[in-house]
Order: structure tokens, then sequence, then C-alpha cells
């Protein structure tokens, strides 16, 4: 998955989104 | 154009004015003209908060942007996604709680007014010759980009591209108001959505897969691939200050306003950011890809990069449809900044100034004429293209995040917040936005948000302190909002 990206572009491209989204969902489900 | 891309174009643009139809039946009053009667399902104000927010930005200007420079575009996403969920956590359920327990307002200059119990009006005329000002420029701008977009890519006269446009947005929000704009936006937003997953998909799918993808760019020029090619740490920071925006948004504020219930917030907020996430990396992707696909043949725009994988990998058929969802990103944001307008000259106005007894009958006709009339100027201001005065818009978007936003979050997180902090704070705010953009050099490059939030926010907080106590009805439902934050039911007035 990672191809020819760096370690840091591939950080940046997904860990800070997906944690955005991590969080969504966690924050939902503790409402639930 | 193909026939079966005008096929396409002509099935969307009916069933949008469709929707304006079914939702006229049922618009009683002006609340539901302006905020559908807070009745919104979650799906809805989540789609249609993400698809006022996203123009032609995100099918265009992003993969355009990464087709260009490469990975070092994905700053402003990141502060974009960590600014929206912010906004969504904190700001939507208070908001929503605090605009019924504040007199019911239904726009933002209405809640502004009787947060403070504002008796001089000073809050609600601010506020809404700001809305007024920056909106008509806003979707005049909008405008301008959806008749070039169809002048350049489908040869259609731009005149013939604008009006008709502009016809198809007046025609649905005119009929069915906010519910007829939310659930276009809904529908508009599952099309943006669906295009942006299906295209990148398609693409790295014909080159190879994606470790061949990011091969490819990094054997044309290996700058591509990194994250902080040509970027320095204030350059970063400016991108993802964009983020900060989102508080003082007026027409997706609107969306937390009218959502059927706070407990409805949360999942909302979850569908909001999937349909983003997801949303921006399809559009990141689309650009990043389109580097290795047109590698040979590189592209004259850069921002038809989607437009062009689409008439490139796609039937005419399937074409015409995933084309139509830039019409529905352009088409969404520009009718909730329409109706925004039309509140701020019928609720804050019209009927606060000039017919306070006025029916509701007669309010939501003044607010469906008023659709018309900002529709008109916005049009004819975008006959001329080139025209400097819609250099204006560039300063919407910092200059409605600094100058409401830092008003909104105090308003909604801080008992001490007077009238007269509100007032410096938004007039600091929007002053700090407009003298700074002038500037440049050093530390003044930075995005002028930033120091407009930081300034109205200090305003507000010290000219608060100043002034002392706020007066006890204002106290009051600061404290009734809390509770019902907390209970998640609000309590009558006394």
């Amino acid at each position: 998955m990672q191809g020819a990206l760096s370690t840091a572009t591939w950080f940046w491209l997904f860990v800070p989104m997906l944690s955005v989204l991590a969080l969504s969902i966690a924050t939902w489900l503790l409402k639930k | 154009m193909t026939s079966g891309t005008f096929v396409a174009f002509a099935i969307y643009l009916i069933g949008m004015l469709a929707i304006g139809l079914i939702c006229y039946r049922l618009t009683k009053n002006l609340s539901d003209y302006i905020l559908g009667g807070r009745g919104l399902r979650p799906g809805v104000a989540a789609l249609s908060a993400g698809a006022s927010d996203m123009s032609g930005w995100l099918l265009l200007g992003l993969p355009g942007a990464v087709y260009a420079s490469g990975m070092n575009q994905i700053w402003i996403g990141i502060g974009l996604v960590i600014g929206a969920y912010l906004n969504w956590q904190f700001v939507a359920k208070r908001l929503r709680i605090y605009t019924e327990v504040a007199k019911d307002s239904i726009t933002i200059p209405d809640y502004l007014e009787n947060r403070f119990d504002d008796r001089s009006r000073i809050l609600r005329i601010i506020s809404a010759a700001v809305i007024l000002l920056f909106f008509t420029f806003y979707v005049s701008s909008g405008l301008v980009a959806g008749g070039v977009l169809f002048e350049e890519t489908f040869d259609l006269s731009y005149m013939w591209a604008l009006w008709i446009g502009m016809l198809v947005i007046v025609g649905y929000t005119f009929l069915g108001g906010f519910l007829a704009v939310s659930w276009t936006d809904f529908v508009q937003g599952i099309l943006m959505f669906l295009a942006l997953i299906v295209v990148p998909i398609i693409a790295i799918t014909e080159l190879g897969g994606w470790d061949q993808v990011t091969d490819t760019v990094g054997q044309i020029d290996a700058s591509y691939n990194g994250v902080m090619t040509d970027m320095t740490f204030m350059g970063i920071v400016s991108l993802m200050a964009w983020g900060l925006g989102y508080f003082g948004q007026p027409h997706i504020l609107a969306r937390f306003m009218a959502v059927r219930s706070p407990s409805d917030v949360p999942t909302a907020r979850l569908i909001n950011m999937g349909w983003m996430i997801f949303g921006l990396y399809g559009a990141i992707f689309v650009g990043y890809s389109g580097i290795a696909f047109f590698a040979d043949n590189p592209l004259q725009n850069s921002e038809t990069v989607f437009i062009e994988f689409v008439q490139v990998l796609f039937h005419p058929w399937v074409s015409g449809f995933l084309l139509a969802a830039i019409l529905a990103a352009i088409m969404s944001t520009i009718d909730s900044q329409l109706l925004v307008c039309s509140s701020a000259l019928t609720e804050d106005l019209y009927k606060a100034f000039l017919r306070k007894d006025a029916s509701q009958k007669e309010l939501v006709q003044v607010s469906r004429f008023a659709v018309i009339g900002i529709a008109l100027l916005a049009t004819v201001l975008a006959m001329d293209k080139d025209s400097k005065v819609l250099d204006l818009v560039s300063y919407a978007w910092a200059g409605f995040g600094a100058a409401f936003g830092p008003i909104v979050i105090l308003s909604l997180f801080w008992r001490g917040l007077t009238r007269n902090g509100a007032a410096v704070g938004i007039l600091v705010g929007a002053v700090t936005v407009v003298v700074w953009k002038q500037l440049s050099g050093g530390l003044l490059d930075l995005y002028e948000i930033v120091p407009g939030f930081i300034l109205c926010a200090l305003a507000a907080v010290a000219v608060s302190l100043m002034q002392g106590r706020p007066a006890q009805s204002v106290l009051d439902d600061y404290d009734r909002t809390q509770r019902a934050v907390k209970t998640g039911r609000i309590e009558p007035s006394e």
C-alpha cells in the first residue's frame, strides 16, 4: 500500500484524516 | 457535448426541480422556508452540510492542485477535516439547543440578537449586512466558475450556462426553500460522493494498482510524492487554518440549527465526516493518479483532471452522470448561500425593521421574492466574468470564519460574553482579515483567518470583561441551555 511514498507522506496522508474518522465512530458508538 | 451527457444533465436538472415542487407542498411558514421547521433527519443534515460546504473546489480545484503539485496539497484537507469535526463536536448540538432557547431564533443574526437580548439591534444589523454583502458575491463567483467550466469544457455559451443554471437553482429554492435546498443537497451530495469514489478506483485500476501509480509518479518526478515539497512551516499552518473557517459559516451553521433533535447530532456528525473524508481522499487520488495517467500528454488546465478522466474512462451515458456531479457541487453551495441571503433580508431586515406583525404567509412570499432578487443581482454581477468586484469573494471564507467563528464559540461556552464584546469582536475580526490581506512579507503572509480569529476572540473577551456581568435574563437562557445540553431536554421558558 505504501508503494513509492515515503513514510512521512504515507503518515500525513492517512493518519490524521482516518483518526478523525475513528474518533467520529467512537463518539457515535458512545452516544448510542 | 455528447447526447449521453446532455440527457444525463437534463435528467439531473429535472430531478432537482421535482424535489422543489414536492417541498413546496411541505412549506407552510417562515421557519419551514428558512429552517425546514427544524425537522432535518441526521442523514440529510449531514450530507446537506457537506454539499453546501464543498463547492466545485472538491471536484475541480483540489484534484487540479494535486495534479499540478502532488501530495504537498493534502494539508488543506487535513485542516478542513479537523475544523469540520470540531465544529460538529462542539458547536452543532449546543447551537441547535441555544437557538431554540433564545426565542426560537431561525438565523445567525436572529440568534446573536436574542442570545444577548440586544435591544439596540446592532448585532442583527452588522451580521445581516456582512452576510448579504459576502454571500451575494459568493453566489456570483460560484456562477462564474460554473459558467466558465461549461464554456471551456462543453463549448456551451457562457451566458446560456449561467442563465440555465440560475433558473434551475432559483426554481427549486423559490418553491421549496430550506427543505428543497437540503433535499437537493442530499441528492447532490450522494452524486458527488459516488463520482469521487468511482473515478479514482477505476483510474487506479486502469493504471495497474496503487503501487504502480506511486512508482510511476515517483519516476516522473519524485517531488510529487513529498508532503513537504516547497512547503514552509507557515505555509502548512496557513493551509490547515482553512479549517478555522467552519465555526463562522452561516450556511453550514444553519444545518446544525435545523437538525431534528440534538440527539441526532452524533449520527449526523459521523455521516458528515465519513462523506467528507472519503470525498477528500477521492479528490486527492483523482489528481494524484492523473499525474501518472496523463504523463505523456499533460493537461493544459490542471483543474480539468476529473473531467478528462471521466471522458476517457467511462461510457458517455455513465460519464454524463459523473459530470453532473460537478454541477451538483456548484449548485449545492450556491442554493444554500442564496437562501441564507434571503433569510437575512426577510427575517433580519424586513420582519425586524419594516413589518413586525407580518403574517407567515407574507413572510414566506417576501423570502421567495428575495431569492429571485438576490439571484438576479448575482447573475447580473456574474455576466462580466472578469469583474474586479468579484475579487471580494476571496475575503468571504476568512471573513466569516474570523468575524463570526469566535463569537459563535464564545456565545456557546462562555457565560460572561456581552453584547458589546460580541459586536466589537465581529468588527475586529472582519477588519483584521481585510487589512491583513493587503499586507505581505514574513509573518504577514500567514493566512488572514489566523490573526483575525485570534484578535476577534481577544477583543470579545477584553470588552466583555470590562463591561461586567450580562443581564440576568441572558444568564438564565445560558444556564437553561447548559442544562439542556446535559439532559437533552429543553425546559420551557418562565
